[in-house]
């Protein structure tokens, strides 16, 4: 039924870079482009730079810098319309190119992803909006692989959780209606979370609103919007906040410990040249370190840009692999790349000879991919073998386990005192209060001084907006306390209960969708629990409670593992109970509204296409992760979609690539008393 | 009525042919004088606009026709509106292709009436048009030039948001004539202008104006073809000239043979030029060949692109070049399959054998012949030869085995809507290929421009297209003339569109609260099903509240920030907050955006809800930003006092807090003056500052500093155990390591020393760690590289395994020692 052929990822993909270089090609002549901070990544996802400057870019600047070259007589902005300090900072640049340069300036500004009302009002404040020329780049999905659709919005968490400002979820729902529009409505939506809940609610309204819009009695324009879609099984939406504990434990796959230790930004990492090596032959600065306590002048060294994708096979093959098992592929593929040097010597004939010259490029862009992994592997195996690293790790894993936190306290003391990063402190707090519902307020407060009389007072406002974002939170009093206990929820005495719980109980979500794994192998995975080396993360086992309902059960009912393989495959009874039937219970021990809405259409239609077209065998199930989602996760769910080829495709759509590190930095105070 | 003879009016230009269609007959009173208005034509077939020629004489007449106004007709002379006129000396009047006309005058104000019924939106042309006065404008599809006397050229390119903006300066001197090339058709993809100053011509665009070099001026005329390919010139000697518009070639040249210039010059498609006096016509082809057309009054040339529609009191025409299908038809003695089809379907209807022997002569190339009936079909105005056709085109098929009829049945479609606005009560005389061109929902919006609402459906429900806007445009209009109570109207409106979808209630409402029924206006609103739309509405209409519910109903940030700003500067603070209050999203964007923009709303915000944590917290913040010592304090200190009343533990830990930070800067301020000359205390954390104060040897103040800010013990040990370390003050932890307990053991002690590189140092540590299993002490000491006394750990555990492991690494001394333990422990057989 898709109108055009090929992926998402290839569409979305096209779509942008054609909608991009016709606003550009509307611009005659040579021109500047000035692109905004967090639009400058994205853009280089489907945009190469060469490319643009086919269309007569010169040179791209940052907003954020405001340093335009005021001589190039065509000036273009690109930057998000929905963010108003990026509107202030352009109108504020527009007027500034028109005072001074004795160039006249043809100003263009490309909104992202539409013209707002406010920009207009904040162009027309400043007195600008008669002199430039405004056009919209409806920019909503990005794919960063053929099944991850992202929208990058890097404020997207912070926006959510602590400002409260539900933009990116209007946003995902246009994003979300780009999908549908496509391939027609998603039959079912199922999600968890109280944003979850808010994002298909504007989907449900948005599609009335387009049902209205749409013209009359129209039979042949309208019918594909008025149908749910064929190829489609359902949408998943889990709210970042369902499971806040996943994404503050130390992602344990090869490319969760990259984001981890260097981080991705784009499917791009800058690495210090000297773990890697350069480029080309960099000398390394050796300019004289400012202050004695500079042990190493590393902030000298060159950065550089490495581009993490499925383009680079070597890196397909490690990603989602447990770090803990990367070096024996590391291995491998270095002793068949080596045999296959080798194979030159046993070369006998011409035509042997031909196929491995022919070969040899190839070899050398493996021999180099081997060569930045396995340096890359090695630097972060530097940094998982430091005590430190083990030691929060360590702390980590027993507070997901849901051993008592307190004895690990003096730990986290001595990390304080020990100076490590603060993120690393915070995400151990926010941990601990996630997992057990709160800190007791005495030791709340002893961390609290702590951390401030270690790291500055200024993090006040941190623990103030950690706080605002439920992430540390003092244990509730007992009176609201005992409704999260496991033993003061009855069962079958659902009704009595709300319906939403204000926190999301892992104490007894570890029991009954069985989070912790501990004989899960790392080598030849049985779980998803091997991305954190023995923890399922329940955003994933949620998904699961959807898609792989029998798996779950027998896990739950105990004994060993059941081979992950089998158990799906006995029945396909999965696909006869929809949504979260068999798991209502459970899942109500998550926080926030739980909901499975069918988007009905009309059933002669559906019908009628039925017959015509047939039921395909592999339906599409969208998984979308508001609020972000982990690398950790994403290998997750790639696992689940191994497991389940034969029956669905899974593709995972997120707001944004989210980490620990991440969420702290979205809470930590920047300035400082100095 | 007799079939017009479909050859009349054929006029042979060189190769082709050109006829002259009548279109409609007696179109204007005989009082109103052709020749003394100046006339502009909205292109398609579009209204035409009259207005008197102010510098033309007046017959005397009595007062209230002097009365200056621009009439609006259709091209059948039916009076569509009338404009009363009293803005000043009109310099340009044009229409653009949705039918919009401009009306520019003398001092640069725009006025654009849309919709053909007196609203308008004006703007002014700036530019310096006020001070020198517009000359003269010409236009295009979606926008116009303006000459300004000082030969500076004005142009607006859109209409929706005009930015008049000035070309190329050009060259002084007096502009004889000028027209422009559209962007659609330039190299620069901007406007380009051909200006005929003294001998020569100038193209100017916005960069340059560059000098064409011809001797042959002053032109009289400029005029450019179409599709801007050719320029027709009326030279000094009063030739026309037909060059390409590069001036680089010419192609023809003719001779009017007349020492009066024509009034005008215009293109007939691409190939001819018209000139125009006031009651001739010439047409000219390629080569100077040329056709003349005699009227008895005057005559005013409409250019379209396919054509020309000449107007005159009596008729209006449609001048055109005979397209080549309906040439193979029609053309005498033509022997074109298609022409042979057309002469069997006579002899069918006389029953005559030879129509079969006609169509089997021309069997082989009959569908060729049957796509041309269909297309010539389309060509023709009167209906008689269209069905003739239609029905040689319906034989022709009927007699094909396999033909794709879709083009048949598209142009009897496409016929139907032509006849029906083609009919001279509407007045639209369009031809087919203005028709593919303009679209049908053009087509329809211009009949809905002229009330002709019953029309407009029939043909968008015959065509299948949306026609919400028709029944929005006639609600509207019924809102603009209903006098009854405003209930009635909105149930009648109601009624009459329930059940249409895509209605947009919004737009009716519009109307109504522009009319000054703001009842009428909330009772439309509640009709409409996008909450989104309701908002600008709601806000013009003063229901603040409502407006901003339905903007985050909408779930649209963009109008929520949008509402929330209007409310800001339209309320007072105090209304402002109540208003957002009990809106939680609201308030949480008004508290986004006042963090970056205004922090003291921020704080008046958190002062009115009463929430001290915030209110100091922004305080905070603002003490952080501060660079004056003095100036943090006193912040720092209002944000203690916001927190001093509060009894809520987390305010009360809090402000203890703050205090705290208050105090650190002093006593670093302190540091900053006794021990350094420059501020290197300040700003750190308690932490770093003790750390440092260690580190460079103040032992003393930072075991003050320890107990004035009850640091834990165990922190201070481990700071200064870190600090000592990085100083390499291996003496100073010797005599620590002397003491009898440490709070944080000595494993650390051990560690950061070894880490440091001292191994002599940290194995003092070894024997103190005594809650450690031997084994891992036998580890400690081999780190140390003291193989001996790993050995020694190894024997008192009886570890025999360890043992033996050390024996491998051990050598010289140690290795004889290892032996020996190994000896003393192995059991004595």
């Amino acid at each position: 039924m898709a109108p055009y052929p090929g992926s998402d990822a290839d569409y979305f993909k096209d779509k942008a870079r054609r909608d991009l270089l016709t606003l550009l090609e509307g611009v005659r002549g040579k021109k500047n482009l000035i692109v905004s901070q967090d639009l400058a990544g994205p853009v280089g996802l489907f945009v190469k730079f060469s490319l643009l400057q086919e269309y007569g870019v010169d040179r791209v600047f940052l907003l954020e810098n405001g340093n335009v070259d005021s001589s190039q007589r065509n000036v273009v902005f690109l930057a998000h319309a929905e963010r108003l300090p990026q509107v202030r900072a352009v109108a504020e640049q527009v007027k500034r190119l028109q005072r001074n340069g004795n160039v006249e300036h043809e100003i263009s500004i490309f909104w992202v992803p539409r013209r707002t009302l406010v920009s207009n009002a904040i162009l027309e404040e400043a007195g600008i909006i008669g002199d430039v020329s405004i056009a919209e780049f409806p920019l909503f999905f990005l794919p960063l692989e053929q099944d991850v659709l992202s929208l990058e919005l890097e404020d997207a968490f912070s926006d959510l959780y602590l400002h409260k400002d539900p933009g990116c979820i209007f946003h995902s729902a246009k994003a979300l209606m780009d999908i549908q529009q496509r391939h027609g409505y998603f039959p079912r939506i199922i999600g968890k979370g109280d944003h979850a809940r808010r994002l298909a609610d504007l989907l449900l309204r948005m599609r009335k609103e387009l049902d209205a819009e749409e013209s009359s009695g129209l039979a042949r324009v309208s019918a594909r919007g008025l149908l749910p879609s064929a190829t489609t099984e359902s949408l998943i939406i889990i709210d970042r906040e369902v499971d806040f504990g996943t994404p503050l434990l130390t992602q344990l796959t090869y490319e969760g410990l990259i984001d981890e230790t260097v981080g991705i930004k784009n499917n791009q990492a800058d690495i210090d040249t000297s773990i890697i090596g350069g480029a080309a032959s960099v000398s390394q600065a050796q300019e004289a370190s400012k202050g004695p306590q500079q042990s190493s002048s590393s902030k000298q060294h060159q950065k550089r840009k490495i581009q993490l994708d499925s383009s680079d096979q070597l890196f397909s093959q490690l990603r989602d692999a447990n770090f803990a098992i990367v070096g024996d592929i590391l291995n491998k593929v270095a002793r068949r790349l080596e045999s296959d040097y080798e194979s030159r010597h046993s070369a006998k004939t011409t035509t042997e000879l031909r196929e491995f010259v022919n070969k040899l490029p190839s070899y050398q862009l493996e021999h180099q991919s081997l060569r930045v992994h396995t340096n890359l592997a090695e630097e972060i195996m530097r940094n998982t073998r430091a005590d430190i690293f083990r030691k929060v790790l360590e702390i980590q894993q027993n507070y997901a386990a849901g051993t008592d936190p307190t004895y690990h306290h003096d730990a986290v003391e001595e990390l304080i005192a020990r100076d490590v990063p603060l993120t690393a402190v915070l995400r151990l707090l926010c941990l601990e209060s996630c997992m057990s519902g709160g800190l007791r307020p005495r030791d709340l407060e002893t961390f609290k001084r702590q951390v401030v009389q270690a790291y500055g007072h200024q993090h006040i406002l941190t623990f103030c907006a950690l706080e605002k974002m439920q992430l540390l939170l003092p244990r509730a009093s007992s009176a609201t306390s005992a409704l999260l206990l496991p033993t003061a929820t009855p069962a079958g005495g659902s009704h009595h209960q709300q319906n939403t719980s204000p926190r999301t109980n892992y104490h007894s979500l570890r029991k009954t969708l069985r989070l912790v794994v501990e004989e899960v192998s790392e080598k030849d995975p049985n779980d998803v629990a091997y991305v954190y080396s023995g923890f399922a993360p329940l955003s994933i086992r949620l998904v699961q409670c959807v898609l792989q309902k029998p798996y779950i059960l027998s896990l739950v009912r105990g004994g060993p593992v059941a081979s992950a393989t089998t158990a799906p495959t006995a029945t396909p009874a999965s696909v006869s109970s929809p949504g979260w039937l068999g798991f209502e219970d459970v899942v109500k021990s998550a926080r926030g509204a739980t909901f499975s809405i069918v988007q009905k259409g009309d059933d002669k239609a559906v019908r009628a296409r039925q017959t015509i077209s047939g039921a395909p065998a592999i339906k599409t199930v969208y998984v979308f992760f508001l609020g972000g989602i982990t690398f950790t996760e994403i290998a997750a769910l790639r696992f689940i979609a191994a497991q389940e080829a034969s029956r669905r495709r899974i593709i995972i759509c997120t707001t944004g690539i989210v980490n620990g590190d991440r969420m702290m930095e979205a809470a930590i105070e920047k300035g400082n008393f100095a | 009525m007799a079939p017009s003879n479909p050859l009349a009016n054929w006029e042979r230009l060189g190769d082709s042919f050109y006829r002259k269609v009548l279109i409609y007959d007696a179109i204007f009173d005989e009082d109103i004088e052709l020749e003394n208005y100046i006339i502009a034509g909205a292109p398609y077939g579009g209204a035409i606009a009259l207005h008197r020629d102010e510098s033309k004489p007046y017959r005397f007449r009595e007062a209230q026709t002097t009365k200056s106004s621009i009439d609006i007709y259709s091209c059948s002379g039916k009076l569509i509106n009338r404009l009363n006129w009293e803005f000043g000396t009109i310099r340009g009047l044009g229409w653009s292709d949705r039918e919009e006309l401009l009306v520019i005058t003398e001092d640069g104000t725009v006025r654009r009436y849309y919709g053909l019924h007196g609203d308008f939106t004006s703007f002014s042309l700036g530019n310096g048009a006020a001070e020198y006065g517009v000359r003269g404008c010409r236009f295009w599809t979606s926008g116009f030039v303006a000459l300004l006397s000082n030969n500076q050229l004005v142009a607006v390119s859109n209409y929706e948001e005009p930015r008049p903006r000035l070309l190329a300066p050009c060259p002084e001197g007096e502009v004889s004539s000028w027209s422009l090339i559209p962007p659609a058709y330039t190299l620069s993809r901007s406007v380009e202008v051909l200006l005929a100053v003294d001998k020569t011509v100038y193209l100017v665009d916005p960069t340059e104006a560059e000098d064409k070099i011809l001797q042959n001026g002053p032109f009289k005329h400029v005029s450019v073809s179409p599709t801007g390919r050719f320029v027709a010139l009326i030279t000094a000697e009063g030739k026309v000239w037909v060059v390409s518009s590069d001036f680089q070639s010419k192609y023809s040249e003719y001779d009017p043979e007349s020492r009066v210039t024509p009034r005008s010059v215009d293109w007939c498609g691409n190939d001819a030029v018209v000139i125009a006096w006031e009651d001739e016509v010439h047409l000219i082809g390629p080569n100077g060949v040329a056709a003349r057309y005699y009227y008895d009054g005057t005559v005013h040339v409409v250019p379209e692109f396919d054509g020309v529609r000449l107007i005159t009191n009596d008729a209006c025409e449609f001048l055109h070049k005979v397209t080549d299908v309906t040439e193979a038809i029609f053309r005498l003695g033509s022997t074109s399959p298609a022409s042979v089809l057309l002469d069997s379907v006579d002899l069918l209807e006389k029953k005559s054998p030879k129509a079969d022997e006609n169509i089997q002569r021309i069997r082989p190339s009959l569908p060729e012949a049957v796509d041309t009936c269909v297309k010539a079909a389309g060509q023709e105005f009167d209906p008689h030869w269209q069905k003739r056709l239609l029905k040689a085109a319906s034989f022709g098929k009927s007699v094909l085995d396999l033909y794709n009829s879709d083009d048949f049945v598209e142009m009897t479609e496409k016929l139907r809507v032509l006849k029906a606005v083609r009919d001279y009560q509407i007045g639209l005389p369009i031809s087919y290929e203005q028709y593919m061109r303009l679209t049908p929902e053009r087509l329809i919006e211009r009949l809905v421009n002229r009330h002709e609402y019953l029309l407009a459906i029939r043909i968008s429900e015959y065509l299948e297209l949306a026609a919400d806007r028709i029944y929005v445009h006639w609600a509207s209009q019924k809102v603009k003339v209903a006098t009854g109570d405003d209930d009635a109207v909105c149930k009648l409106i109601v009624q009459r569109l329930d059940g249409k979808p895509g209605i947009s209630f919004e737009l009716i409402a519009q109307t109504a609260f522009d009319e000054g029924r703001v009842h009428l206006a909330t009772q439309l609103l509640n009709h409409e099903p996008r909450a989104g739309k309701q908002v600008p509405l709601l806000l013009n209409m003063e229901e603040d509240e409502i407006a901003l519910d339905k903007a985050i109903e909408s779930g649209d940030i963009d109008l929520v920030n949008y509402v929330l700003l209007q409310l800001k500067t339209k309320l007072p603070l105090a209304s402002f907050f109540r208003t957002i209050n009990n809106r939680p999203m609201a308030s949480a964007l008004v508290e986004t955006n006042a963090r970056s923009q205004d922090k003291e709303l921020l704080k008046d915000l958190f002062y009115q809800d009463d929430r001290p944590i915030d209110g100091s917290n922004v305080l905070l913040s603002e003490a952080l930003e501060e660079t004056d010592l003095p100036r943090k304090t006193e912040k720092l200190h209002l944000a203690s006092r916001l927190l001093a009343d509060s009894k809520d533990p987390s305010a009360v830990l809090q402000q203890k807090l703050v205090s705290e930070a208050s105090q650190l800067l002093k006593v670093q301020e302190a540091l900053d003056k006794d021990l350094a000359d420059r501020s290197e205390f300040l700003g750190l954390s308690l932490n770093e500052t003790i750390f440092r104060l260690i580190r460079s040897g103040y032992g003393k103040r930072a075991q003050k500093l320890q107990s004035e800010f009850k640091m834990p013990e165990k922190t201070f040990w481990w700071l200064r155990l870190r600090a000592l370390v990085a100083k390499r003050d291996w003496g100073e932890l010797e005599d620590i390591g002397k003491i009898k307990k440490s709070p944080i053991g000595w494993e650390p002690f051990y560690n950061e020393i070894l880490g440091a590189g001292n191994t002599k140092l940290a194995s003092v540590f070894v024997p103190k760690c005594t809650n450690l299993p031997a084994d891992e002490k036998v580890e400690m000491w081999v780190k140390c590289g003291m193989i001996a006394k790993a050995g020694e750990e190894a024997f008192r555990a009886k570890n025999m395994n360890a043992l033996e492991l050390l024996q491998a690494r051990a050598s010289g001394p140690a290795a004889a020692e290892i032996d020996r333990m190994i000896k003393q422990l192995r059991p004595k057989k």
